[in-house]
């Protein structure tokens, strides 16, 4: 067979075996050595790049941030470097409010609830539609129930202060936040001490004793910040927490204090000031009101008795009582923030307060700072009206000692609609918060939700709450929002103002809560109390300011530089005898200790563990669980149980555990944490949601919401959620 | 030594070589280039550098070689699927072989080459005194077909390393496009580079057989004009010279 | 003298608040799973919480892509796509060349680079190369709450950075195995210091430098050396005898025929 002689091949097949060839290069054209042959835009360099202030929303801090606008697109949020409070950072969460901002489960238009609560079966409204039933339902239970037959919970937001606004001119006492689910219990102590609430000058402190407060996760600025750079400077940090957390990692000493013997300790503390006269004789004659009644009270709390109750050994406490004094006045018991932890808080913190008191580091650099001066004046708004069929008080009044009026008490305030007493309570205005993850005992929550005729839930995501309302708003994020002014306190740091302007326009239907007051307003002829815009407010608010505007449009935050220390230098104390009461008249008066008397947490059951709460870095108590960048921080909760206590259950870490207590159970991981009591267990809050819509964390962790019990506070009725006892049993491996 | 010539190459079949050639030389060249990598370097960082200098950058010299690879693949995938009954019949020859007579050739040829005609004559001698047959004894190289088996034996390890080098080359080409297992695209690296260097080790003796050696300028010449002298053909491919007489 | 781009981290100070690590997967797109720098945790238990001098018991320590100066992993990329730029003292990764065969990923010791899942090629902290050009300092150098992390040029002695470097003692997190010169320094003292591992070059990268390429060397040196003796023989050593014993034997032939 000749091999010389070839056929040669056609034209026409060449080319159609050339236009394969030329097919297959074109997809192999993905591969970038091959793209760079096809022209395209250059390298990713945006057309259009701008840089807006805004302060952050994704804890309470309101840190300065600068947002990177590329192409209408927020790529990358950086610290405001003028932000003192914040010492010009952005913390995980902060760099994630992009996450919450494109969050793919955001809310994105209003939605009516078809079929039951909790089935997430929804009709999309028109706004109009969704604000005439609104106003419908509204008006409805104020014929029924009088105006204080609906129910306003504000979350912490810029604009929460139109929720009250609405609320008032609406006519309904009965309005809640989450601080009586968090702080009250500090705020009624130091009030009943000092005559305010103070914040810490923790950057010029020397000594500085934290019970329970977990600074280096549960971020607060100054605060966190300062407590470093203060240990930098020689600042001693002791912490009491039952749970070896950062912040006791990073401490000096740190004391696995009994839970619910705090009181026991800083009697003592108090026993020894006073006992070995470590306090300034002049300063307490002057200053302090009750000495000799604290002096007596103090004497049977030995450091001995107290190594009994709290179980810190005596010598500890006497040699950290010494070394305290002696560092004083620039020398702190930290007040705390959230303390909604037994139902003698107020007292536990009185007896915390007190010592600061004999530390006389009152209005002293590295001690207690009253609040500066910030300048922002209140706005113009015309009187409110009076309902003449309204009752005489909020539902949930009387049945706590001394609860503040503005806030009452969530957990006494879900009783009184449970039981419908004093009066039915039938509607509830939710914004921007979320009792059924944040407040204790879920099922009653849920409970309280069968009471009520309509709820309505404004909020970014589909929480809990949300998933279990009948009308459903979508809110923009903050960086999308145009807020009023609000003044912040940065102790040391500064006092400021800060103010949000859209940084990109609203996201889908989205529209402020502030406008849906208007339109509500519009439908219930109270159009006159909503006749303004935010920047005719923010004006108003900024009027004695005159280069706050400037500032805030310059900087990103206007600061008036306002007194530091001596605010109250030839003035009095807020009190009934104008002094620091160390002994309170008015708990006398109305048959509350007047001083704090020890009495022992309630006991624990054997084989059963007390449950404690605590916050992360990585995420804002029960909200951005679910967010797309904080999420891969930590997927889900976990039990932290000690090993040794785990292994007498037969649980090893990673297995599945059921935690039951008398309010609810939940089913998570086990971890085992040699830094935790044997006698406790700990766990993070908004896991174990019932919303679907919240897709990335749903199915995940438990919910502590639904294991806690629900005590509260007797003097402030604020929640008191260390008071749970649980039973942990192995699930599986 | 007046012949008539005899059409041995189509002109395809020259295009393929040399474009074949000059594709090797030129993946060769920059390839080598691309190793920037002094441990790796087989020939020596200058030649990196060099080949940098000469394209501009790196990435443009890793598009050219790659862009050159698949022209050079392009074009013999096309040809052996467009071609496909002379590719065949090219790979039917070039691995078909007869164990004694080739190694013969092979045995014979080196004598001759390298210690002369005499020698090959004295070695036949030496044969035959031990009893070797005939066919096998005599100093006359054995026929051969139309590739003699030092052909092929370079033929086959072109064809299946320019197999492995392009399939491997594909698979680096690609390895940021499909691969999640990038074990792979490492050891199509090494082998690519292993195999590349044997097949260079035998080019050069390709090179110097082909074109060389004493005796081949027929068969050079033919690679150009298609064809050798009837002599030639008689005397170096006999097998083939008779098969084509026939027809 | 030459530029060198360095990270000073006070890890003392470092709280873990995972700002850094988000701030960076912000900044630099970096997908879900992957990480391109860290803060190691050591904690103290319940039991043997003591506070030695100078640590304290619990201590995170913030970390990254070291840029080191002697890099295992150039040494294990094939193509030169990654590299030490002499410039400025940082190890980049020229995306355009890599062929994302991922030798250089088991050869860092920090397990500082991954391959990014979309782009198929390897990804790892480059100080934030596009910040820079535009004046600005890294991400996690910007948004650390407690400043644990202080970046610049450690040869330029006006630099805080460098400012840093020589008032106090530093020290490198190494794995005395492969210490590859990081240029991450660590002010005073830091934990933990065991964790970086033995680089790893790939079994087929070694195997091109110590067998393959020898291997190759020795081939077609012996092949050329062949071809060179023939040419030699060839040329040097005249040999007619063959073209003439064809001829004879083509004649002979010829008349048989």
């Amino acid at each position: 067979m000749p091999l010389s002689v070839d056929k040669p091949i056609s034209r026409r097949s060449f080319l159609k075996w050339t236009g394969a060839a030329t097919a297959a290069s074109v997809t192999a054209a993905r591969a970038p050595v091959l793209h760079a042959l096809v022209p395209e835009k250059k390298d990713g360099i945006p057309a259009k790049v701008e840089n807006r202030f805004s302060v952050c929303d994704m804890c309470l801090n309101k840190c300065g941030l600068i947002a990177r606008v590329e192409d209408g697109v927020v790529t990358k949020l950086d610290p405001n470097p003028k932000f003192l409070k914040s010492r010009s950072m952005l913390c995980a969460r902060g760099n994630a409010g992009i996450d919450q901002l494109y969050d793919p489960d955001r809310l994105k238009y209003p939605l009516l609830r078809k079929g039951k609560r909790g089935e997430g079966k929804w009709q999309r409204l028109s706004w109009d539609q969704a604000l005439d039933h609104a106003a419908e339902q509204l008006t409805k239970i104020a014929e029924k129930y009088t105006r204080c037959g609906v129910l306003f919970t504000p979350g912490s937001d810029m604009q929460s202060t139109f929720v009250r606004w609405f609320a008032e001119v609406f006519g309904s006492y009965n309005v809640t936040t989450h601080e009586s689910s968090c702080l009250l219990s500090r705020n009624r102590a130091y009030l009943d001490t000092f005559g305010e609430v103070p914040f810490s000058d923790i950057l010029h402190t020397k000594y500085i004793i934290m019970a329970g407060a977990n600074r280096f996760e549960a971020l607060i600025t100054p605060d966190s910040i300062d407590l470093m750079t203060a240990k930098k400077n020689g600042c001693k940090l002791v912490v009491l927490d039952p749970r070896y957390t950062k912040t006791a990692a990073l401490a000096d000493e740190w004391y696995a204090i009994r839970p619910g013997t705090d009181m026991a300790f800083f009697l003592a503390l108090a026993h020894v000031i006073i006992g070995e006269t470590l306090y300034n004789q002049a300063y307490a004659a002057e200053k302090l009101y009750g000495m000799e009644q604290l002096g007596e009270h103090v004497k049977q709390y030995t450091p001995e008795w107290a190594e009994g109750e709290c179980e810190i050994p005596a010598k500890e406490i006497r040699r950290i009582a010494r070394e305290l004094a002696a560092a004083a006045p620039a020398a702190i018991v930290y007040p705390g923030r959230r303390t909604s932890d037994y139902v003698n808080s107020t007292q536990i913190r009185r007896a915390m307060a007190i010592v600061n008191g004999l530390l006389g580091n009152w209005d002293q650099p590295g001690g207690l700072l009253a609040a500066r001066k910030v300048g922002l004046s209140g706005p113009e708004l015309p009187d409110s009206p009076f309902y003449e069929d309204n009752p005489d008080d909020r539902a949930d009044h009387g049945r706590a000692h001394m609860m503040f009026d503005e806030e009452g008490s969530i957990k006494h305030m879900r009783d009184a609609i449970i039981e419908q007493k004093p009066y039915p309570v039938k509607g509830w205005f939710a914004y921007k918060i979320n009792p059924l993850q944040s407040v204790a005992n879920r099922n009653k929550t849920l409970q309280m939700i069968e009471n009520l005729d309509f709820i309505l839930t404004v909020d970014i995501t589909m929480s809990d709450t949300a998933w279990m309302s009948d009308l459903v708003l979508p809110a923009p994020s903050y960086l999308e929002r145009q807020d009023p002014a609000s003044g912040l306190q940065g102790s040391s740091a500064c006092a400021c103002v800060v103010t949000r302007d859209p940084v990109v326009p609203a996201l889908f239907e989205s529209k402020p809560v502030f406008w849906i007051f208007k339109e509500l307003a519009k439908r219930l002829e109270l159009s006159e109390y909503f006749d303004f815009t935010i920047e005719e407010y923010r004006k108003q608010q900024l009027k004695d300011l005159p280069d706050g505007e400037r500032a805030l449009r310059e900087d990103g935050v206007y600061y008036n530089p306002s007194k530091l220390y001596g605010v109250y230098e030839g003035q009095v104390y807020k009190t009934l005898s104008k002094k620091i009461e160390l002994y309170n008249q008015r708990y006398a008066d109305m048959g509350v200790d007047p001083m704090p008397v020890y009495r022992a947490p309630r006991r624990k059951p054997s084989g059963k563990f007390r449950m404690v709460v605590g916050r992360s870095a990585y995420f804002t108590h029960c909200t951005s669980q679910n967010n797309a960048l904080l999420h891969q921080f930590m997927p889900e909760n976990t039990l932290w149980i000690n090993p040794k206590a785990a292994k007498r259950l037969g649980i090893r870490d990673g297995y599945m555990v059921e935690i039951t207590s008398k309010a609810g159970k939940g089913i998570l991981k086990a971890n085992l944490k040699e830094g935790i009591r044997e006698d406790t267990v700990y766990m993070l809050s908004g896991f174990g949601v019932l919303s679907q819509g919240l897709t990335t964390i749903y199915g995940k962790g438990a919910c502590m919401a639904e294991i806690l019990e629900d005590y509260a506070d007797e003097i402030s009725g604020n929640m008191a959620m260390h008071e749970t006892f649980v039973k942990v049993t192995r699930k599986g491996a | 030594m007046n012949s008539k010539m005899i059409k041995r190459h189509s002109k395809l079949s020259i295009f393929l070589h040399w474009f074949n050639a000059a594709s090797w030389l030129f993946l060769l060249a920059t390839g080598i280039g691309l190793v920037k990598n002094p441990d790796l370097q087989p020939v020596g960082m200058w030649w990196t550098h060099l080949m940098w200098g000469l394209f501009g950058s790196g990435e443009n010299l890793l598009m050219a070689h790659v862009i050159g690879g698949i022209v050079w693949a392009g074009v013999f995938l096309i040809y052996a699927i467009v071609g496909i009954k002379q590719v065949s019949q090219f790979l039917k020859e070039i691995f078909s072989y007869s164990p004694i007579r080739d190694f013969m050739w092979l045995v014979k040829k080196g004598i001759q080459m390298t210690l002369g005609t005499r020698a090959l004559k004295k070695f036949g001698g030496i044969l035959e005194k031990r009893g070797a047959s005939p066919e096998i004894a005599t100093p006359r190289i054995p026929d051969q077909g139309f590739y003699n088996v030092g052909q092929k034996l370079f033929a086959v390890p072109s064809v299946l390393g320019g197999i492995v080098i392009a399939v491997t080359g594909i698979i680096m080409a690609l390895s940021n496009v499909y691969f999640t297992n990038t074990a792979i695209v490492r050891w199509a690296i090494l082998i690519h580079f292993i195999t590349v260097g044997l097949v260079f080790a035998g080019l050069l003796i390709h090179i110097y057989m082909a074109s060389i050696a004493a005796g081949e300028r027929p068969a050079f010449i033919s690679m150009f004009t298609g064809s050798v002298p009837e002599d030639y053909a008689r005397h170096h491919h006999r097998l083939w010279y008779e098969d084509v007489k026939e027809n | 003298m030459k530029t060198k781009l360095a990270m000073v981290i006070d890890s003392s100070t470092c709280i873990d608040c995972k700002g850094c690590m988000a701030a960076c997967k912000v900044e630099n797109k970096v997908p879900a799973g992957h990480w391109r720098n860290w803060i190691k945790r050591q904690e103290a238990g319940v039991n043997n919480f003591k506070k030695a001098a100078g640590k304290t018991a619990g201590h995170f320590q913030p970390g990254n892509c070291m840029h080191c100066d002697t890099p295992t992993c150039v040494q294990a990329c094939p193509t030169g796509a990654t590299y030490k730029d002499e410039k400025d003292g940082t190890v980049p990764v020229n995306d355009k060349l890599c062929i994302g065969c991922g030798s250089c990923i088991p050869a860092c010791p920090y397990g500082a680079r991954y391959r990014h899942p979309q782009k198929k090629i390897v990804d790892k902290c480059d100080f934030c190369e596009h910040r820079r050009l535009r004046g600005e300092l890294p991400a996690c150098v910007v948004t650390c709450p407690t400043k644990a992390r202080v970046f610049g040029d450690i040869n330029d002695p006006e630099t805080d950075a460098a400012r840093l470097v020589k008032q106090n003692k530093t020290l490198q997190v190494v794995n005395p195995e492969s210490n590859t010169e990081p240029n991450i320094y660590y002010l005073n003292a830091t934990a933990p210091m065991d964790w970086p591992v033995k680089a790893k070059i790939p079994t087929p990268i070694q195997l091109w430098g110590n067998v393959a390429k020898p291997l190759v060397w020795a081939l077609v040196g012996i092949n050329a050396l062949g071809v060179l003796a023939m040419l030699g023989k060839q040329f040097i050593l005249p040999d007619d005898e063959i073209q003439e014993n064809d001829q004879r034997e083509d004649n002979n032939e010829q008349q048989n025929d």
